[in-house]
């Protein structure tokens, strides 16, 4: 009776400590930064990653009915160029190989201002759902950066003059409520650069050039 | 001490067996919560249902973006079985190929370096000692000054429409939530890091940001780094194709 009443004592602390090496491997392994961010916090994470899930369905979706085009004129042996030619429309705009237009804003910004703070300013409009950007003439794409101190930009090698323009296409309303919210990038900058101005304007009509960047890799070999 | 250590032998062996089974016990007790623990220690029982919800969204997230490579290798099969004129659709394949690889859609692999930015050993409470999103966006922008030609963060490549945002201390790229430690990968030219690291803003970068406040910046240079695909979104809303510039094909 003793000897059983030992074994269960034992298998029961075998359990628990089975169950918490467990718990303890699962946690450290799955979230290692999750747990450590405060309940508001997590919510606006859930939020950002559940609008991000929505915007990877309707890209889901948009995908299978080109397969199910392309798959459907190809048994009836028609050709799909109309389709190729679309996707390639699509790719090649996005890529920031052809020039855009679409609704947007224009951001003119006046005085001192580092580089920092332009790149500042541009990821709070990729942020916002920007398409398209372009500081000037310049096409904003991966690998452009606005470098330099105060007095001395330059972006893709051009020197940026003291009062420029930054061009963006997305929803001018969503674009223009980002930037310029009480506490928002604007509103930081300003702070930062005394005697900075930075006016947003919301247009029907944004015009945005291709890059002239290379953007073909020269040292990486693509897995196609 | 021989007293003591008598008393001891003279125990049941299945005691000793559950001493040595409760030590380890408690000790696993206090490391889970440890585990708990910071950057900042809040109360779990609001935020294991929130945990529980953010795991199981990213781990929609991870077959979704899994679902979008799939679709586009099978789309890039069917274009290639394409039944028109064979020099158009060759001409078109080429430049779809192009474009995909310009944009970022295709996984690429070459010489480069690892990043891995951590927080301080010891982090205080001060925001400072803590990697930020801003940190992030100064070390890629750096790679690519120095003439870096690919570059990812964690497992999101950066792409023309990437943003790395700070949502209190947890930090987003493609909308996508960061698990810390943060893994900056470029591919480049062979001279890469010395370009990067006898450059001015690189070197000012380390000086006022990583040293002061004891972030933890280590890399790998290697022959071969990948460079992931962007399994994101490429489809516009807003912007279309100028149809003033030169048409397509």
């Amino acid at each position: 009776m003793i000897r059983s009443r030992r074994r269960w004592a034992i298998t029961l602390v075998a359990a628990i400590l089975g169950v918490l090496v467990v718990a303890q491997l699962r946690s450290q392994a799955a979230n290692p930064g999750l747990s450590n961010l405060s309940a508001q916090e997590l919510t606006l994470v859930i939020a950002n990653v559940n609008t991000r899930n929505e915007s990877l369905r309707a890209e889901v979706a948009d995908l299978e009915r080109t397969v199910a085009s392309l798959t459907d004129a190809h048994d009836r042996g028609e050709s799909a160029l109309d389709e190729l030619r679309s996707d390639l429309a699509a790719l090649e705009a996005w890529a920031g190989l052809t020039p855009v237009v679409g609704p947007g804003v224009s951001i003119r910004v006046t005085g001192e201002i580092g580089g920092e703070g332009v790149e500042d300013l541009l990821n709070e409009l990729r942020n916002a759902g920007a398409e398209a950007v372009a500081v000037e003439a310049v096409r904003v794409v991966a690998g452009s950066v606005v470098y330099g101190l105060p007095g001395g930009l330059s972006v893709e090698n051009t020197a940026l003059p003291d009062g420029f323009e930054i061009r963006a296409i997305g929803s001018s309303q969503i674009l223009t409520g980002t930037l310029t919210r009480a506490g928002g990038v604007i509103a930081q900058l300003g702070a930062t650069y005394e005697g900075l101005t930075i006016s947003v304007t919301p247009l029907d009509v944004v015009s945005i050039p291709a890059t002239e960047r290379n953007l073909v890799p020269g040292h990486g070999t693509p897995s196609l | 001490m021989t007293a003591v250590l008598a008393r001891i032998r003279a125990l049941p062996s299945w005691q000793v067996t559950l001493t040595g089974a409760l030590f380890v016990l408690g000790f696993l007790i206090a490391a889970q919560l440890a585990a708990e623990g910071p950057r900042i220690r809040y109360t779990s029982q609001e935020r294991a249902p929130l945990i529980e919800t953010a795991l199981g969204l990213q781990e929609q997230q991870d077959a979704l973006q899994t679902r979008i490579l799939e679709l586009r290798a099978q789309i890039v099969e069917l274009e290639g079985e394409e039944p028109g004129s064979e020099a158009l659709v060759r001409q078109i394949n080429a430049a779809l190929e192009h474009a995909r690889i310009a944009g970022g859609l295709v996984q690429l692999t070459g010489p480069g370096i690892i990043f891995r930015l951590e927080d301080a050993d010891n982090p205080g409470p001060e925001r400072d000692s803590l990697v930020t999103a801003r940190d992030i966006r100064t070390l890629v922008q750096e790679l690519w000054l120095a003439g870096a030609e690919a570059a990812s963060i964690n497992s999101e490549r950066v792409t023309t429409g990437t943003a790395v945002l700070d949502i209190g201390n947890a930090i987003l790229a493609n909308s996508a939530y960061l698990a810390p430690p943060y893994e900056v990968r470029a591919i480049g030219p062979d001279d890469l890091y010395e370009r990067l690291t006898t450059s001015a803003s690189f070197i000012e970068f380390v000086r006022s940001r990583i040293e002061p406040y004891g972030l933890r910046l280590s890399f790998s240079e290697l022959d071969a780094v990948t460079v992931p695909a962007y399994a994101g979104t490429i489809r516009s809303r807003y912007g279309r194709p100028d149809p003033s510039a030169e048409p397509v094909r």
